[in-house]
């Protein structure tokens, strides 16, 4: 493996390519990490968007972009991102684009579509084999249309569908195991919150070739219920409880690039979040939270 | 018809007052419509949202262009044209601006025709605003005066049941403080007159002839055309680097800002692009050397007019 050249944070890129005065929340998650992930990609990249929040970055005439960008229906956005890929192949092919003018494909979703809708267009996309990297920013809910559970709602957050007393009846979906059992070319979990690690694996996925996940949990101030301001402190304390794993799956293995020891108690993520708020009142709900606490150690002893 | 609209930014609560509101009166025997303006705009954008009530049933559809009542939860939205705050305020349009300031104020400044009312907010509630949606349904209620407290109530509790018994508890209490404080004005808000379509103005058609898709298609030859929008409109706080105290370590400052507004300059200093930033203050959270203060948007704005003063 070659050096990074993202050692330090001081290694980050100083100037962005993602233009402001998008309409996404202030202290929008997800915003977050794609700027971080498109100063690495830089400016030969094209974007292909499956319905969602980010969908309203480019509202013609206005667009972050410094390229093209293509917006898709939720479920069909690796479709898209096949024929934007096949249609650069031929030009290149044909002598009307030079090789290195070629573009980096890169597909922008949220978890409504990755973990639910758009699973099966995203399997075919990686039995194909397509070139491209798949960015889905996991706001943990259909947070577009007003928070409604997704596939990747954790167990017991309240959202617009499940507000009753016990929240999301259902768990969080293994979106990265699902990607690592198709063989892809690269699978990482990342936050924006932990610039330098999101850096190091956009770099490494750059420069691949297939299908590749990048995977980024995207704290939502408006849908999980925080201030603004704190959306960096509750992405730290993701990674920190243990909750957000960061990881990447290259060459048949999964390596963890970052285990924290000890870990922060899992409430300390919870207890700033306003859908978890019935945990703690009226009642401290002592029984769901040690079952999540207990499903996060779980998952950590199988890596420690 | 009672045609009440009200204007805040995303996450200040209007919305919920205007549910408030249009509960309550369906409560009180009126046919409601009530709905907010869902635009691309997110928490932090200026947004509104609307109440229709009458007696018979509502024909009448779409955003209310002829308010009899107008309430504005932030002040700082009024001289935002695109927030549409005194569109259609007519004669006997009633105003209420949630404000640290007097009434007096708002009339100089404004020179309307209608009444001018405020519900006074505290320096120290403005950024946040958290419990205003209650007050501003109260006063829009009690200024109409056909809906009883217990109506209002009731609609608040259903309305906000979602959100816990503490904040129910405490919308309420600041509710009721509202209702009283508007006693003297009740019944100030007079009903418009139902619309009649000759009353619409012909609207000035533009003929815009068929072109082939190579030309009408959207296609943009310019990069990163976004940085036209000012979402620095958003901000009711805005950060400020001291820098003396300032490390320069902008890798943190400006990789962590969600929305690109802290450049480095070529001296490896930051500086925040304020026609831009939204006002998150992550940046305040995760500086390490505490370099950058908040204050609110209001007071630098009048920092700044003070300072253009010859
Ligand atoms: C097939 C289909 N169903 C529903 C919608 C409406 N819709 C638009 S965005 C959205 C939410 C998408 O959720 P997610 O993918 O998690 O993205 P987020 O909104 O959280 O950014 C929905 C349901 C749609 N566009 N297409
Ligand atoms: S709803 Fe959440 S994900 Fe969507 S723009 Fe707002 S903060 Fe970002
Ligand atoms: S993080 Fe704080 S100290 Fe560092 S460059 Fe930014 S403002 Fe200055
Ligand atoms: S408050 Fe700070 S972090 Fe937020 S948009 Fe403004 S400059 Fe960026
Ligand atoms: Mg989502």
């Amino acid at each position: 493996m070659s050096e990074s050249h993202y050692r330090h944070m001081k290694d980050l890129p100083s100037t962005h390519l993602l233009g402001a005065g998008t309409a996404m929340c202030a202290g929008c998650g997800g915003l977050q990490a794609v700027h971080e992930v498109y100063d690495v990609l830089g400016e030969k990249t094209v974007f292909v968007n499956a319905a969602g929040c980010m969908t309203l970055l480019s509202v013609y005439p206005f667009t972050p972009f410094r390229g093209s960008w293509l917006y898709t229906s939720m479920a069909s956005a690796p479709a898209g991102a096949q024929g934007v890929r096949d249609a650069l192949d031929l030009l290149v092919a044909k002598g009307r684009l030079p090789a290195n003018d070629d573009l980096q494909v890169v597909v922008l979703t949220g978890d409504g579509a990755a973990y639910g809708m758009g699973l099966s267009s995203t399997s075919g996309a990686i039995d194909r084999g397509l070139d491209f990297i798949y960015l889905c920013y996991d706001n943990e809910g259909y947070a577009n249309t007003g928070q409604q559970s997704s596939p990747a709602t954790p167990h017991a957050a309240h959202t617009a569908t499940d507000s009753g007393v016990l929240g999301h009846p259902g768990f969080k979906k293994d979106l990265f195991g699902i990607w690592v059992a198709n063989r892809p070319a690269y699978a990482a979990t990342v936050i924006g919150t932990e610039p330098l690690d999101l850096a190091r694996k956009i770099e490494r996925a750059k420069d691949m070739r297939g299908p590749r996940l990048i995977l980024a949990l995207a704290p939502c101030p408006s849908g999980w219920g925080f201030d603004p301001g704190e959306m960096a402190e509750i992405g730290r304390l993701a990674v920190r409880s243990g909750v957000w794993p960061l990881k990447e799956y290259d060459d048949g293995r999964v390596v963890h690039t970052e285990i924290r020891r000890p870990r922060v108690p899992v409430e300390e993520y919870l207890v700033r979040q306003e859908r978890f708020r019935h945990l703690f009142e009226p009642e401290r709900n002592d029984a769901e939270l040690s079952a999540i606490q207990a499903r996060i150690d779980a998952y950590w002893e199988c890596v420690d | 018809m009672y045609r009440i609209r009200f204007h805040g930014r995303g996450g200040q609560g209007m919305k919920t007052a205007s549910r408030i509101l249009g509960t309550a009166f369906f409560g009180s025997g009126f046919e409601v419509q009530d709905a907010p303006l869902y635009g691309a705009e997110r928490r932090g954008a200026p947004i509104f949202a609307y109440v229709r009530a009458a007696r018979r049933p509502i024909h009448e559809r779409g955003v209310i262009d002829r308010p009899d009542l107008v309430v504005v939860a932030d002040d700082t939205l009024v001289p935002i044209p695109t927030a549409g705050v005194m569109a259609g305020l007519g004669e006997r349009s009633v105003l209420l601006v949630a404000t640290g300031e007097e009434p007096a104020v708002w009339r100089d400044r404004l020179q309307l025709q209608g009444p001018i009312l405020t519900l006074p907010i505290a320096a120290e509630e403005r950024a946040e605003l958290r419990f205003v949606g209650a007050s501003c349904a109260a006063a829009a209620a009690r200024l109409i005066g056909v809906i009883s407290w217990a109506d209002l109530e009731r609609a608040t509790q259903q309305e906000l049941a979602p959100l816990g018994e503490t904040v129910v508890v405490e919308n309420l209490r600041r509710g009721r403080a509202a209702w009283d404080a508007f006693a003297p004005h009740e019944g100030l808000v007079v009903e418009g007159a139902e619309a009649a379509s000759q009353v619409d103005e012909r609207p000035d058609w533009i003929e815009l002839p068929f072109e082939a898709a190579r030309i009408s298609a959207p296609d943009i030859h310019v990069a990163a055309t976004s940085t036209e929008v000012r979402t620095g409109l958003w901000r009711t706080i805005r950060p400020v680097i001291d820098y003396d105290r300032c490390h320069r370590c902008t890798w943190v400052c400006s990789t962590l800002c969600p929305d690109s507004a802290i450049a480095v300059d070529t001296e490896g200093a930051p500086r925040i692009d304020l026609d831009h930033c939204k006002g998150c203050m992550i940046c305040v959270a995760v500086c390490p050397t505490h370099a950058i203060e908040t204050i609110p948007e209001g007071e630098a704005k009048h920092a700044e007019s003070e300072e253009a003063r010859p």
